[in-house]
């Protein structure tokens, strides 16, 4: 038993000296927050504004600087860019389709490889991929607007002219719901607030601009109907067109809301 | 020749952990001038001790010999005087370890800085946009190509520093003005290896003109109380006093030529 | 038994009870076969999408910390996973050692490391159902998302553990049975079979928390396409495999040492002493065998994480996280040092070993050394006094030290220099019978000497007079230098100790108990380093899920500091030691035997 304790006793002092040196003997870094997701006004929204929010991006969000700086020297700078850009749409080696400055600036973020700057390839690629992501998607996933506003930066920076327009309709005039709205009961109920019936047959409504939602559980499993209205544009049925239907929804409905959708429209048969 | 007596293993140890701790002292403090953190020095020491006990109580015999001493202290009743001494003296010495340390003192808490803050690659002064990538002294040149008129505009720089700098620098550019004490971060000293010498001059010249306040955000937190002082001298005069300070230190500014 | 098949239940009542509407599961069975045909032509690449939840999306169950509950029991589960991973690969190394030997001492040390330790087998399955409901619970959507991308392993993960189970029982309860010649080549191959489902069980699951860190089949909408073999085969899958494969033989090493030790100092007969002094020894052994690779497989596993994605690697080691890997760098310190002192200790088991004490000062302090190197941080904290001492921030001597080709020399000659301790250790008691024996040794000091030189000069040369891209890549030569000095030098070492003449008998049990306590060290600061470096590495997924993909929107999103963390991992190792003593006992207390005076009624005969 003594050695037991002994025994126990020293453990116990290890591991009281690894807690004490992880809480004393380091400086205590407090993270920063998780960023938040932010929601743009971009109908009130001067050009000066439009450039500064491309400069938070670009410091921000968009974590281009990461790489984009003269300290890490992993990707090209870029306060030039603007006037590089005719060079390198002239180039034998530039794959993409822009034709302008704007649009070669902004074709450089969705698709990195379009052109390779000699040097910053991926190892081994000999500069045909480029190892920047696509940032509108992935981790960084910056929306069509904050692109644009990158743009509008970028050309600033270099002391051209702004030529990228402010997109008005790129984001839904939604109102804000309260953030602490209370979920619906039933599916009903969201259906009903979510206005489904507008377009669809569902629910007794009878909308014509969607497809008909009626004997849907029939035709389609829950992997696909969850998809459907989280990304509407995803597949598109026969004889409907794209862009109708809002892809927000899975930002306004609380995921259980969203399930019990998904279950109700799977069992309709 | 006399036999020296053998010390015993205990004080052995003892010294040992003494002889390096002075020689950390020495030769960080009193040699090089660069004292150890008292909280690396902490852990330093922590770990040197444990592999001074570990060299010292590896075989039994020399543990036994560690612990002898120890013992007798404890149990053997002719050492009754130092005994009660000891236990008088040891939690006397804790507590007022523990008294020194619960003291409230006027030191300020401790802030982690970010020693290099990482330059922009451009910035906006004076109206102008400067590329600090590419940005040279306009002066420099003349170093070679006209001394005179260069040991000129060294001396304008010189008279601007002793006008604006020296309060905190110090008028032997050592980081030693009449201000310095009263300010932290303390001003930096240009003499010392570590500060200009590492830097080039468009460095220099975004860091006065733009001063305390202009310090990117990854360098906070760093109160630092330098003045924007585009705002108060001209953009030639700040190009001068660039000269005055490496030429009085006798440093040379970072070129990405000698490399 | 029953505790095991209890936890068997668990698990397979956690995988079936997830939740019933996994999308593809239910897709085939409930839809017509016209349906059917239509859905294959139109929804055959409908992928799984993420869905994005708010902070009401997470219950709120009584109070209680979801994400700290998940952590606790995730983190004791892989504890306890990690113990019953490793132990059944070095019996059965142990095993064969014996067999090929003949020598029967080996046979038993196998048998009793298997048995102290099967109780922690049900114990690993109870926590791991444990897990799954403790997930279902607080992170619902979740385990949803990975449950409809991963459902097909799942079923692939409970049959092998059914196989698991069967061939632990076999391999256990039949090993006497299953004694010499054919026999004991049957218990051979179940020992391998239990190790081939053991390790594909770990793989499996690693792939699931690989794929929430580097998330494979992801079409850049966000939408998941790929099937589960790329799901599972996501960038960091092998990274991980390998690191955890060679760290859980170090931990169950160093677990069962401690278990040795314990016993040690409770042995009251020689014999016994001996006997458990021996077992401390080989585990010991096994422990620094697999940590001297140990540091490389973290080094390709770091290395793979920048690959990945440069932002995660910043985070992980010049972000939020750097100072972790000073706590990282006190906790491998504790761990050479102690497995250091053992050996040195150990030394006492011989006569023939007091010709190289004088030589162990010298290893100490070049151990020291390198590890006060290792130990210094990149950026100091300083007192406002000093700042002012030092002129700045930054110091002139010491800052060099902070960066990485520095602590890489370290290292690597903190490697070398363990490596050195053994091999001493090896020699105390024998001396060398062989001709060239001078050569030899002559030989192995040019082969350290000439290494410790090329990892200084790689370090020094390439990490502060070559710019960025040489300091990285001198780490590897370094590396390659460390493993070959110490793979000649063993073999050299092999040969030239070939028929050596003893000094002295070998004493086991003549060791002080201050080593024993060297063993326990070992093993509290494994498991707090595991700890640890199980919450980096969930860590650097900050407020995702997914990374990239599943945003994590709960309350809990946040990244806690060090000490924070560091609290959590105490608690954790304080509840796992409390749970392997009660392992321990378990294996024992079958042993004892209470005859109740008077108790029973008297049968006349």
């Amino acid at each position: 038993m003594r050695n037991f304790a002994a025994v126990l006793l020293f453990s116990l002092v290890t591991i009281g000296f690894f807690t004490w040196f992880s809480n004393f003997g380091i400086p205590q870094v407090d993270p920063a927050p998780p960023p938040k997701e932010e929601k743009l006004d971009l109908g009130a929204m001067t050009m000066e504004q439009f450039t500064a929010l491309g400069e938070r991006v670009y410091k921000g969000k968009g974590t281009c600087t990461l790489c984009h700086s003269a300290l890490g020297g992993r990707a090209p700078l870029l306060q030039e860019a603007g006037a590089i850009s005719k060079e390198r749409l002239a180039d034998e080696r530039y794959k993409g389709e822009a034709e302008d400055m704007a649009g070669y600036l902004y074709e450089s973020m969705v698709k990195p490889s379009a052109f390779v700057v000699e040097g910053f390839g991926k190892a081994g690629s000999s500069d045909t991929v480029s190892p920047m992501p696509d940032v509108s998607g992935g981790s960084v996933g910056l929306s069509d607007a904050e692109m644009k506003s990158v743009v509008a930066y970028l050309q600033k920076l270099g002391g051209y002219e702004i030529t990228v327009e402010i997109p008005k309709d790129a984001v839904p005039e939604t109102e804000e719901e309260a953030t602490s709205r209370a979920p619906f009961k039933t599916a009903e109920a969201a259906i009903a607030e979510f206005a489904c019936g507008a377009c669809h047959k569902v629910a007794g409504e009878e909308g014509e601009v969607g497809p008909d939602l009626r004997k849907i559980g029939r035709l389609r499993d829950r992997s696909y109907l969850r998809r459907s209205i989280l990304d509407p544009n995803a597949e598109i049925s026969k004889g409907f067109e794209k862009d109708q239907m809002p892809a927000d929804y899975g930002e306004q409905m609380y995921a259980k809301e969203l399930e019990m959708i998904v279950e109700y429209l799977a069992a309709l048969k | 020749m006399a036999m020296l007596p053998r010390i015993p293993r205990l004080l052995q140890a003892v010294l040992t952990v003494a002889v390096i701790y002075g020689g950390f002292r020495l030769v960080f403090d009193a040699i090089l001038g660069q004292p150890i953190p008292a909280s690396l020095m902490t852990m330093y020491m922590f770990f040197i001790v444990a592999g001074v006990f570990m060299v010292f109580t590896f075989t039994e015999e020399s543990a036994r010999e560690m612990v002898v001493p120890i013992r007798a202290l404890v149990e053997d009743p002719s050492r009754k005087p130092i005994r009660n001494l000891v236990f008088v003296l040891v939690p006397l010495a804790a507590g007022g370890l523990t008294y020194m340390k619960m003291l409230p003192s006027f030191e300020a808490p401790l802030e982690l800085r970010s020693i290099h803050p990482a330059p922009p690659t451009t910035v906006e002064l004076y109206g102008k946009r400067f590329d600090l990538l590419k940005l040279e002294n306009p002066f420099r040149k003349l170093e070679k190509a006209d001394p005179e008129k260069f040991r000129e505009l060294v001396a304008e720089g010189g008279a601007v520093y002793i006008a604006n700098c020296q309060y905190c620098h110090g008028d032997k550019l050592d980081g030693k003005g009449p201000y310095a004490a009263a300010l932290n971060p303390v001003p930096l000293n240009f003499q010392d290896i570590g500060t200009i010498a590492q830097l080039q001059e468009s460095y220099l010249f975004w860091r006065i003109a733009t001063g305390g306040p202009g310090l990117p955000k990854e360098g906070a937190p760093w109160l630092s109380s330098m003045p924007v002082w585009q705002e108060f001298l001209e953009e030639d005069e700040i190009w001068k006093v660039i000269l005055f300070l490496y030429d009085y230190t006798g440093h040379r500014p970072r070129s990405w030529g000698h490399e | 038994m029953a505790r095991l098949l209890g936890g068997l239940l668990l698990v397979v009542l956690a995988v079936t009870l997830l939740p019933g509407d996994w999308p593809a599961v239910d897709s085939g069975l409930t839809q017509s076969a016209f349906a059917q045909g239509a859905a294959k032509t139109e929804t055959a690449t409908a992928g799984i999408a993420a869905p994005k939840l708010t902070p009401d999306d997470y219950p709120r169950i009584a109070g209680v910390n979801g994400r700290i509950v998940v952590w606790l029991v995730a983190q004791l589960h892989l504890w306890f996973a990690a113990f019953v991973l490793a132990v059944p690969i070095f019996v059965f190394i142990i095993e064969a050692i014996g067999m090929s030997t003949r020598d029967k001492r080996y046979d038993d040390m196998a048998y009793e490391f298997i048995k102290i330790s099967i109780a922690a087998y049900s114990l690993t399955a109870i926590l791991g159902g444990f897990l799954v409901f403790s997930l279902i619970i607080f992170y619902p959507h979740v385990i949803q998302y990975l449950g409809a991308i991963f459902k097909d392993t799942m079923f692939y993960y409970a049959l092998l553990f059914f196989l698991e189970s069967a061939a632990l029982y076999l391999y256990y309860y039949g090993w006497q049975w299953l004694q010499g010649g054919f026999r004991k080549w049957v218990h051979l191959t179940l020992g391998l079979v239990l190790n081939a489902a053991g390790t594909m069980l770990m793989f499996l699951a690693n792939g699931w928390l690989t794929f929430m860190m580097s998330p494979a089949g992801i079409d850049p909408g966000g939408i998941f396409t790929g099937d589960v073999w790329t799901a599972l085969h996501n960038h960091l899958w092998n990274p991980i495999n390998i690191h955890r494969m060679v760290a859980n033989v170090a931990y169950g090493g160093s677990i069962v040492g401690a278990y040795a030790a314990f016993k040690f100092l409770a042995a009251t007969r020689a014999e016994e002493r001996a006997h458990y002094d021996w077992m401390g020894y080989t585990a010991n052994f096994i422990a620094i065998s697999a940590l001297l690779p140990l540091p490389f497989a973290g080094y390709y596993l770091a290395a793979e994480i920048y690959a990945y994605s440069q932002q995660m690697g910043i985070t992980l080691m010049g972000g939020i996280f750097a100072w972790l890997f000073i706590i990282q760098a006190v906790l491998i310190g504790t761990l050479f040092l102690s497995a250091n002192y053992y050996l040195w200790c150990g030394m006492a088991r011989s006569e023939g070993a007091a010709r190289y004490n004088r030589y162990i000062k010298y290893l100490a302090f070049v151990i020291v050394a390198a590890f006060l190197v290792w130990f210094t941080p990149h950026t100091l904290v300083l007192t406002n006094e000093e700042l002012k001492a030092l002129g700045g921030p930054y110091h002139k001597y010491l800052g060099p030290l902070g960066i990485m080709p520095a602590k890489n020399t370290a290292v690597n000659v903190m490697i070398l220099f363990t490596a050195l301790s053994f091999l001493i250790y090896r020699r105390a008691n024998r001396i060398a019978m062989v001709g060239w024996a001078k050569a030899g040794n002559a030989v192995q000091v040019a082969l350290f000497s000439a290494g410790i030189a090329n990892i200084f000069f790689l370090g020094i040369y390439h990490g502060y007079f070559t710019n960025t891209v040489y300091k990285v890549a001198s780490s590897i030569p370094q590396v390659i230098t460390t493993l070959v000095v110490i793979a000649a030098s063993i073999v050299i070492d092999a040969m030239m100790y070939r028929g050596a003449k003893e000094v002295a008998p070998l004493r086991w049990g003549r060791v002080p108990e201050r080593a024993q306590y060297a063993l326990f060290l070992l093993a509290v600061a494994f498991t707090w380093l595991m700890g640890l470096m199980g919450y980096i590495r969930s860590g650097i997924r900050q407020h995702w899920h997914v990374v990239g993909v599943f945003r994590d929107n709960s309350p809990d999103a946040f990244t806690p500091t060090l000490g924070y963390a560091a609290n959590v991992v105490s608690v954790g190792t304080i509840i796992f030691m409390a749970m392997v003593i009660f392992v321990f006992w378990l294996s024992q207390v079958s042993a004892v035997k209470t005859t109740p005076a008077g108790f029973w009624k008297e049968q006349a005969s």
